[in-house]
């Protein structure tokens, strides 16, 4: 057992360590209650970058892999995690979004809000323990998990909206998670056996009508998770009720961790051939479109900043499913970089909406006017991660959504070629709406106490912490924009394994 | 057969109170429900009529229970039993705030 292996495990552990402690430091001032914070997620952070430019030279060569089992190697519940390349990709640019979301909260979350800190921490480590895990039982806990200390979260600020959004969150979570139970239950009694790569080699000995009912219930609980049209009431609701690094951990890291999960199930575990076999691909292709195209239409009449920025993460993470339902490489290529993309892009506008919100009314778009001239370089970053996701050339929007376009009309799928662009024109009416509300000039009337009075606190509050970590996310987006080469090894070695789940299966089997 | 029958019946019955009925606890109550038949029909599937798997050592045991299936359901259950307590808190919550426990009338209230 070497050091590799236990770093592993410390990933999962570190931050739940964090948020016991957090949880018992209750009488700590804010200023202790941030180096902590800062710190475990820091430490996380160091882990997983350590881990990747160590084993840099065998992930090139993508045969990198790490283990670790706990319990009897032979029996058909053990608990076993493993890391490929896959996993590392997202393990990376999670924890990369989470640690500077972590930054921006020790500013936004107030003094003696210790609480907020310790679910944080309990999030973070189950959306490790999900992307680490090699069997389906320790998948259902971890997501559940997730469900759980997230709903706290979005209820966070205690009133009647927030409240009732953590309610239909909660519902829907958890009737997505009985779905998964049955699911996980049948391939038990049908093979005997819940470690993933060992359902993957004796899957096709199931008969037909029971493999289609496994992956119906597989379907139905992860597109509750991910928001896909039908049943995607919850998820507007939810993301703008909660407070903004919230929202960016919702948004922005928590729908891929679901897109991770997918591909795990549908790519490692079931091979993609049964889905097309059994003609479920093109369905839910259709499926993700038309979700993209309802997500972005019910962008353009939300009157509230947040809700419109929630239903255009619909839009991106439906198109996303699409492209991968594609089964391609170069659709796995477009639909990794958007993955990445997206996070950032979403987290930057989640964040920035956040310290722009602070000092207005309401989130609604008559309250917005003139914040544009009030912080003049937070609201040109927003703009930026607006282009962005638009896809303006220089930015990383642009390069995914490009691939995205590519990969379409490589398959000669004009449809989903054409909910791409129609997304991004779509997008770049809905964005002018604030941008032009933002800029409007407000008649110079004497303000009223109240406005003055939240002014006033606004300028107490206001340092540079969330400034900077909204510039960071803005620079990263041009940076990466401009040298989207920088992803091309761990991309490509992740898409390998997509492709190549045999490997994977090989080692996990083999100890 | 007799099993798979109950099972269709309850999920049903939990789905239908999930679904159609608009008192807030009775959803809770209709989640749980559905959470039951789940762990009725896999403790059921999985009794093939031998001993419990604790034996001692030594002990030779032709025939028992899978226990794997009991753990699951025993993990299943303390999920089930703490989503319906955070849910109930929620719910009491929204009563403070509005006043009602009806999800239409919650509905009309704002957008």
């Amino acid at each position: 057992m070497s050091w590799m292996n236990i770093e592993l495990i410390l990933l999962i552990t570190l931050p739940a360590l964090t948020a016991v402690l957090m949880y018992f430091s209750r009488d700590f001032n804010q200023r202790v209650r941030n180096f902590l914070a800062v710190s475990g997620a820091g430490a996380e952070l160091y882990l997983i970058v350590s881990l990747f430019i160590y084993n840099f030279d065998q992930v090139k060569n993508s045969n990198f892999f790490l283990q670790y089992t706990i319990g009897y190697q032979d029996t058909p519940f053990v608990i076993n995690f493993a890391m490929d390349n896959l996993s590392l990709l997202f393990s990376l640019i999670v924890t990369g979004a989470v640690f500077l979301i972590v930054i921006f909260s020790t500013q936004y979350i107030k003094d003696k809000e210790n609480r907020y800190f310790g679910l944080f921490f309990l999030v973070l480590a189950s959306i490790q323990g999900t992307i680490l895990t090699a069997d389906l039982f320790t998948l259902y806990l971890f997501i559940e998990a997730i469900t759980i200390f997230t709903t706290p979260l979005i209820s966070f600020k205690k009133t009647e909206e927030t409240t009732r959004a953590a309610m239909q969150y909660l519902f829907y979570g958890i009737t997505g998670g009985v779905f998964f139970f049955i699911s996980i239950i049948l391939i038990y009694f049908n093979l005997g056996t819940l470690k993933m790569a060992a359902v993957a080699e004796s899957f096709a000995l199931i008969s037909t009508p029971m493999q289609l009912t496994i992956i119906i219930f597989f379907l139905l609980a992860l597109l509750i998770k991910l928001g896909i049209f039908p049943i995607h009431f919850w998820l507007p609701r939810a993301h703008s009720a909660c407070p903004a690094p919230i929202s960016a951990l919702l948004s922005g890291v928590l729908l891929k961790v679901y897109l991770y999960i997918f591909m795990r199930l549908f790519w490692t575990m079931i091979a993609f051939d049964f889905l097309v076999e059994l003609h479920l691909s093109a369905f839910v292709l259709d499926l993700a479109l038309v979700s993209s195209l309802i997500g972005h239409v019910f962008a353009l009449q939300a009157d509230n900043l947040k809700k419109m920025l929630a239903y255009s993460s619909i839009g991106h993470i439906g198109m996303i499913l699409a492209v991968l339902m594609l089964n391609t490489e170069a659709a796995f290529y477009g639909g990794m970089l958007h993955i990445i993309a997206h996070l950032m892009m979403k987290s930057g506008l989640f964040l920035s909406s956040g310290y722009l919100l602070q000092t207005t009314l309401s989130h609604h778009i008559d309250d917005l006017k003139g914040i544009g001239h009030k912080n003049r370089l937070v609201f040109i970053a927003f703009i930026t991660v607006c282009l962005g996701t638009i896809g303006m050339p220089p930015l990383i929007g642009f390069v995914s959504k490009w691939y995205v376009l590519l990969a379409f009309l490589k398959a000669r799928h004009f449809f989903g070629a054409f909910v791409v662009a129609a997304g991004s024109i779509i997008a770049l009416i809905y964005y002018l709406r604030y941008i032009s509300q933002a800029y409007e000039t407000v008649k110079s009337e004497s303000p009223s106490l109240k406005e003055e009075l939240i002014s006033l606190k606004a300028f107490f509050k206001s340092t540079n912490t969330m400034k900077s970590v909204i510039y960071t996310f803005t620079l990263l987006i041009i940076f990466f924009g401009l040298g989207y080469q920088l992803f091309e090894i761990p991309v490509n070695t992740a898409i390998f394994e997509l492709l190549n789940p045999q490997k994977y299966i090989e080692l996990v089997l083999g100890g | 057969m007799f099993n798979n029958l109950i099972f269709i019946i309850l999920f049903m019955l939990g789905f239908y109170a999930l679904i159609m009925k608009t008192n807030l606890i009775k959803n809770v109550i209709g989640l749980n429900l559905m959470e039951a038949a789940v762990f009725f029909w896999v403790i059921a599937f999985s009794d093939i009529g031998g001993e419990v798997a604790i034996h001692k050592m030594g002990e030779e045991v032709t025939k028992f229970n899978d226990p794997v299936p009991q753990a699951l359901t025993l993990t299943g259950i303390v999920i089930g039993a703490s989503t319906a307590a955070l849910l109930l808190t929620l719910i009491i919550e929204l009563n403070k705030f509005s006043g009602t426990i009806d999800r239409d009338q919650l509905e009309g209230l704002n957008d």
